[in-house]
C-alpha cells in the first residue's frame, strides 16, 4: 500500500516564516481534514454493512433492504467528499512530479503557490455552485424515487467538504508564497 | 475561434497544469470547467459542475471501486498475500530464480483479489524481497521482478483500470474482467519465462532455495485455498449473474474480513488500515474520473473525437497500423503519467476513433491495460518503481529500473501476441455470453 506521507508543515520550526497564524490555521486543517475523513471511512463501512445485509435479504429472505441502492448511492457522496482534503495531505491526489522536481526550489515554490491557487479557485467555485444547487433542490423538494429521500441535504455536504480542502490549499499556497519572498 | 482549435488550446494547457504537477484530477476539473463556459455560457459550465460532482459522487455503479480497494486491503491485512506468497515458494522454491517465479505467482495470485498495481506490488514486495535477500538474489532481478509482477493487479480481476473503462466507455465490467483473465495468466507465464532464461544465460543472478517434499508441497495448496475460495464466489457470483458488480465486491471485501477474522491476523489497527488506504484510493479514483467527465464534457462540445475519428478511418492506413500507433502513444504517454490519469484523458477522445476502425472495445480494453502496465513500471513515472524503492530502500532506483527491463520485452511481446490472437482476450466473454 502506499507510502503516508504528509506535506503539510505544521510545527513553527518548519515553517519558514514562524507564525503563529500559520501554525493554528495547520492544525485546524489538518484536525478538521482528519475529522471528515473519519466520517467517510464510516460511510465506506455503512456501505460494505447495507450491502451485505441487502444480498442476505434478497437471496435468503427474499426481501432486499428497501432503497439499498440509493443510500449507498449517497454514501458514495460521503466516502469521496469527505476524504478530498485528507488525501490531499496525504499526497494521494495522483499528480506528474517528474518536471517540478528537477526545478530549483523557489521555482517549486511558486508554481506550488500558483496550483494552489488554482485549487482554492475551483473549490470555491464547487462550494457555491453546490450550495446553490442544493438551495434549488430543496425549494422545489426534489427527493429519491423509491425512499423519497431528500437529495439536497448530501449537495449541501459535497458544498461543506469543500471547506477543509479550501484550508489545507490556503495554507499550502500562504506556505509557498512565503518560501518564494523568503531570501 | 472555432470550437476544434478551443479544444486543441484546452489540451495544450491541461498537459501544462499536469507539468506544474497540479493533481491531475483537479486540472480536469478546472480546465474543462472553463473550456466549456467559454463555448457555451458561463451560467452554463458553473452549473454543470456542481450537477456533475454530485452525479459522480452519488453514482451507484461508481460504488464498485470503494468495495474492490476494500477487498484487496483487507486482503492484505489479513495476510492473505504472505500465504499466497508461501504456496508459490513450495512450489518453485527449488528451481533455481525459484523466488522470483514464485513471487510472480505470487502477484498473480494476489491480483486475483487486489485490483490495484501498486497495491500488488507493495503486498508482495514486502514479503517476497527480504526472502530474495536472504539467499542473495541479484537486487536488479530481485526488485524489477516485483514491480513489473505487480502490475498484473490491474489485468487479472478485480481491476480498477477495467472498472473505469468500462464506466467510460459502457461496456460490461464483467465482460472486461472476463477478458482479463487468459491475458493475465499468459503474462505470468512469459514472466516466468524471463527468468528461466536469464537465470539459464547468469546462473549466478538466482541461487537455488531449499528442497520442499510434495507432501509439504501439497500441504502449501492449503494456504490458497481461501484465496481461491473468494475468488471463486466473487468472480463466479459476478459472471453468473448472482451479484452485480458492486455487490460482488462487497462479498468479496466481507470475506476477506471474515478470513482476517477467523484466522485472527486482523485487529483493530489493520482495519483501519484498510479502511483508510481504501478511502484515500477511491477518493483518488473518483476525482479523476469527475475530472475526466467534466474535461469529457468539454471535448464533447469541441466535436474533437468525432472530427478525430472522421480523419483517422479517411487514412491511407491500414486499420492494423493505426492501432500501434494509438499503442504508441499509450505507451510514451505512460511514461510520464499515470496509467489512471492516462486512460480517463484519452479514452474519451480515442474511444470513438476505436470503435469507427471496426475493433473490438473489450479486447481494446486488454490492450490499454497492458500498455499502461508498461507505463507503471518505466521511468521516470513508473508508480511500482516507486513502491518497491519504498520497500527495498537500500537498492538504487537506477537498479531497479535496470531490472524490470527484460519484463518490459515480455509485456510487448504479450501485446504483440493480443494483437494477432485477438481471442485471448475475447474468447472467455464471448462464451459467457451477453
Amino acid at each position: 500500500m502506499s507510502q503516508i506521507t504528509s506535506d503539510i508543515d505544521v510545527s513553527e520550526e518548519q515553517v519558514s516564516y514562524p507564525s503563529v497564524i500559520i501554525v493554528r490555521l495547520g492544525k485546524l486543517a489538518t484536525s478538521i481534514s482528519r475529522w471528515v475523513s473519519w466520517i467517510a471511512g464510516a460511510g465506506v463501512v455503512a456501505m460494505l454493512a447495507l450491502t451485505i445485509a441487502d444480498i442476505i435479504g434478497i437471496k435468503l429472505f427474499k426481501s432486499p433492504v428497501p432503497g439499498a441502492i440509493e443510500i449507498v448511492g449517497f454514501l458514495g457522496i460521503v466516502v469521496t467528499a469527505f476524504a478530498i482534503a485528507y488525501t490531499y495531505i496525504l499526497r494521494g491526489h495522483i499528480r506528474v512530479e517528474f518536471f517540478v522536481t528537477q526545478l530549483p526550489l523557489r521555482w517549486r515554490a511558486g508554481i506550488n503557490a500558483l496550483v494552489s491557487l488554482v485549487g482554492i479557485v475551483l473549490f470555491v467555485l464547487l462550494a457555491w455552485q453546490s450550495y446553490l444547487y442544493g438551495h434549488i433542490l430543496q425549494t422545489t423538494g426534489e427527493v429519491s424515487m423509491t425512499q423519497r429521500i431528500p437529495f439536497y441535504p448530501f449537495v449541501y455536504a459535497i458544498a461543506f467538504s469543500c471547506i477543509p480542502i479550501c484550508l489545507v490549499l490556503l495554507l499550502e499556497f500562504i506556505q509557498s508564497a512565503l518560501r518564494v519572498v523568503q531570501k | 475561434m472555432s470550437p476544434v482549435a478551443v479544444g486543441i488550446i484546452g489540451i495544450i494547457i491541461l498537459l501544462f497544469t499536469f507539468l506544474l504537477s497540479m493533481p491531475v484530477g483537479f486540472a480536469m476539473t478546472f480546465v474543462g470547467l472553463i473550456g466549456f463556459c467559454y463555448l457555451v455560457s458561463p451560467e452554463a459550465g458553473l452549473s454543470l459542475l456542481a450537477r456533475d460532482v454530485f452525479t459522480i459522487f452519488s453514482s451507484y455503479s461508481l460504488t464498485v471501486i470503494p468495495m474492490f480497494i476494500l477487498m484487496g486491503s483487507l486482503a492484505f491485512a489479513s495476510g492473505m498475500s504472505r500465504r499466497v506468497y508461501d504456496t508459490s515458494y513450495n512450489i518453485f522454491g527449488q528451481l533455481r530464480g525459484g523466488l522470483v517465479m514464485s513471487t510472480i505467482a505470487g502477484c498473480a495470485g494476489f491480483a486475483a483479489i487486489c485490483g490495484s498495481t501498486s497495491a500488488t506490488a507493495a503486498a508482495m514486495g514486502r514479503v517476497a524481497l527480504p526472502e530474495m535477500k536472504r539467499y542473495h538474489y541479484d537486487d536488479s532481478l530481485a526488485t524489477g521482478s516485483v514491480a513489473a509482477a505487480g502490475s498484473l493487479g490491474i489485468l487479472i480481476p478485480p481491476s480498477t483500470i477495467f472498472i473505469v473503462y468500462g464506466i467510460l466507455t459502457q461496456q460490461s465490467i464483467g465482460k472486461l474482467f472476463l477478458s482479463g483473465v487468459l491475458p493475465g495468466l499468459l503474462l505470468a507465464s512469459l514472466f516466468i519465462l524471463v527468468v528461466v532464461f536469464l537465470c539459464w544465460r547468469r546462473p549466478s543472478l538466482a541461487p537455488r532455495g531449499e528442497e520442499t517434499s510434495w507432501k509439504n508441497k501439497m500441504k502449501g495448496l492449503a494456504g490458497i485455498l481461501e484465496m481461491v475460495v473468494l475468488f471463486t464466489l466473487v468472480m463466479g457470483g459476478l459472471f453468473l449473474g448472482w451479484f452485480s458488480p458492486m455487490q460482488a465486491g462487497a462479498v468479496g471485501a466481507a470475506g476477506a474480513l471474515l478470513i482476517g477474522v477467523v484466522r485472527r491476523q486482523l485487529n483493530w489497527s489493520g482495519f483501519t488500515f484498510a479502511v483508510t488506504d481504501t478511502v484515500k484510493v477511491t477518493c483518488q479514483v473518483i476525482i479523476i474520473v469527475t475530472g475526466a467527465v467534466i474535461f469529457g464534457h468539454f471535448i464533447a462540445v469541441t466535436e474533437i473525437p468525432l472530427i478525430l475519428a472522421d480523419w483517422v478511418s479517411g487514412l491511407p492506413l491500414p486499420s492494423m497500423a493505426i492501432m500501434g500507433l494509438i499503442v504508441l502513444m499509450y505507451l510514451i504517454g505512460g511514461f510520464f503519467m499515470d496509467a489512471l490519469a492516462m486512460i480517463t484523458l484519452t479514452i474519451p477522445i480515442i474511444y470513438p476513433v476505436v470503435l469507427t476502425l471496426g475493433f473490438d472495445p473489450i479486447w481494446f480494453g486488454v490492450i490499454v491495460v497492458l500498455v499502461t502496465e508498461m507505463g507503471v513500471i518505466t521511468p521516470p513515472v513508473g508508480i511500482n518503481v516507486y513502491v518497491i524503492k519504498g520497500i527495498a530502500e537500500d537498492v538504487p532506483l537506477e537498479t531497479i529500473f535496470k531490472g524490470i527491463f527484460p519484463f518490459l520485452g515480455a509485456l510487448i511481446v504479450a501485446v504483440v501476441i493480443l494483437i494477432f490472437f485477438p481471442q485471448i482476450a475475447t474468447f472467455l466473454p464471448d462464451i459467457a455470453g451477453p
